[in-house]
């Protein structure tokens, strides 16, 4: 008898096992991490552009009841991987452009040397108003670029610490001196648009080559040449995009959803990468590119025999309304 | 030089009388968007900055 009940008792337990290992919802118990992934997966990637996974929130930032949005691993791919490919390619190609030019056509030195005659170029409220834009604009790129670059060139460097040390305080001053980079940039716009119109003149100009491809060759230009005006063209335009753009990154609930905020990142990343590779030319051409350019935005005076090769129809219109003195060209002086 | 170091000096003050002016007209986030409903918690300091 006791022997019957034993076996009773291991027939009842064999019969339950099969039936919690047979039934259905014993095998949807059973901790699959793989497969539960896969699925995870293939929902994430049914989901199509724009689309998005939403909740319901009582709160009211709209924003934070997107849960999933696929679009968004996009975008971050495109932060971690192609920007940096795109701006290292844009900066980097362009100092190599430029110091291959430097070593091709050397510094553009003047004709005639020095005259030690000199002629107002730029006023102090348009160098004002130059260094105002430009010392923000430093600032304002080299805070940027270190949002691409910094984690893997100055990172290693400084290590974790001093490194969010650092970004910390470079996103602050990003974020301020945004206000009065656009206020530069507006005032440039008001006070150079009037000598920056295109012109048939600028077509000569470039035809030429702006005379800084051969030597002795200056095709006449007015205040300013056809490569000033693509330059102010560049910062206007450039800055427009680059200030919009931001606008929205410091107020990111004005965008309509997280898409449209997306989309202004990318627009303020890639403008920024090709703004920075533009200055650089521009800082060049200004410095070490070209002899006696940095006066105008130095002192605001330029010699006359620079003006007069570099701008020729601008002396004559200065010497016209007896803001110029005539000559020039006939005393040369040692250059440095 | 004068010219340039102006220009400096303005750009500073300029920032930082517009974050004067952001940080009076704005307000913290778990202030703007806590709801008779709902309360937002005090994120504390990150990178934005003290709550």
């Amino acid at each position: 008898m006791p022997s019957s009940l034993s076996n009773l008792r291991a027939l009842c337990a064999a019969i339950a096992l099969l039936l919690v290992f047979a039934h259905p919802a014993a095998a949807q118990l059973s901790f699959k991490p793989t497969a539960e992934a896969v699925q995870e997966d293939k929902l994430l990637n049914a989901l199509k552009e724009g689309d998005k996974i939403t909740g319901r929130i009582s709160i009211p930032d709209v924003m934070a009841s997107s849960l999933i949005q696929p679009a968004g691993r996009d975008w971050r791919d495109f932060h971690r991987s192609t920007l940096p490919i795109v701006g290292g390619i844009a900066i980097l190609g362009m100092l190599a452009l430029l110091a291959i030019f430097l070593m091709v056509r050397g510094r553009i030195r003047l004709d005639h040397g020095f005259s030690g005659t000199r002629i107002l170029r730029f006023a102090s409220f348009e160098r004002f108003t130059h260094w105002l834009t430009a010392s923000c604009f430093v600032v304002l790129a080299l805070s940027g670029l270190n949002i691409s670059f910094g984690r893997i060139l100055i990172l290693p460097l400084f290590g974790a610490n001093a490194f969010a040390t650092m970004s910390g305080y470079a996103k602050i001053a990003h974020d301020y001196l945004a206000f009065p980079f656009m206020l530069g940039l507006a005032i440039m716009f008001l006070i150079w648009i009037k000598d920056n119109i295109p012109g048939a003149i600028d077509l000569e100009w470039i035809k030429q080559g702006g005379g800084i491809l051969a030597k002795g060759r200056h095709p006449p230009a007015k205040r300013f040449n056809a490569g000033q005006k693509g330059i102010f063209w560049i910062v206007i335009i450039g800055g427009a995009l680059m200030s919009v753009s931001g606008w929205f990154l410091l107020f990111p609930y004005l965008p309509a959803n997280v898409t449209a905020l997306q989309f202004w990142t990318v627009i303020h990343a890639v403008i920024a990468m090709l703004f920075v590779a533009a200055m650089l030319a521009h800082i060049y051409i200004g410095t070490v590119g070209m002899e006696g350019a940095f006066d105008a935005m130095g002192t605001g005076e330029v010699d006359l025999n620079w003006a007069k090769e570099h701008h020729s129809l601008w002396v004559e219109e200065e010497q016209a309304k007896g803001h110029a003195p005539s000559g020039g060209a006939a005393r040369p002086v040692a250059a440095e | 030089m004068k010219i340039f170091v102006a220009a400096l000096a303005f750009a500073a003050i300029a920032a930082f009388a517009v974050s004067t002016v952001l940080d009076t007209i704005q307000r913290p986030s778990s202030v703007a968007f806590t709801t008779g409903g709902a309360r937002v918690g005090d994120p504390g300091n990150n990178l934005i900055g003290p709550s």
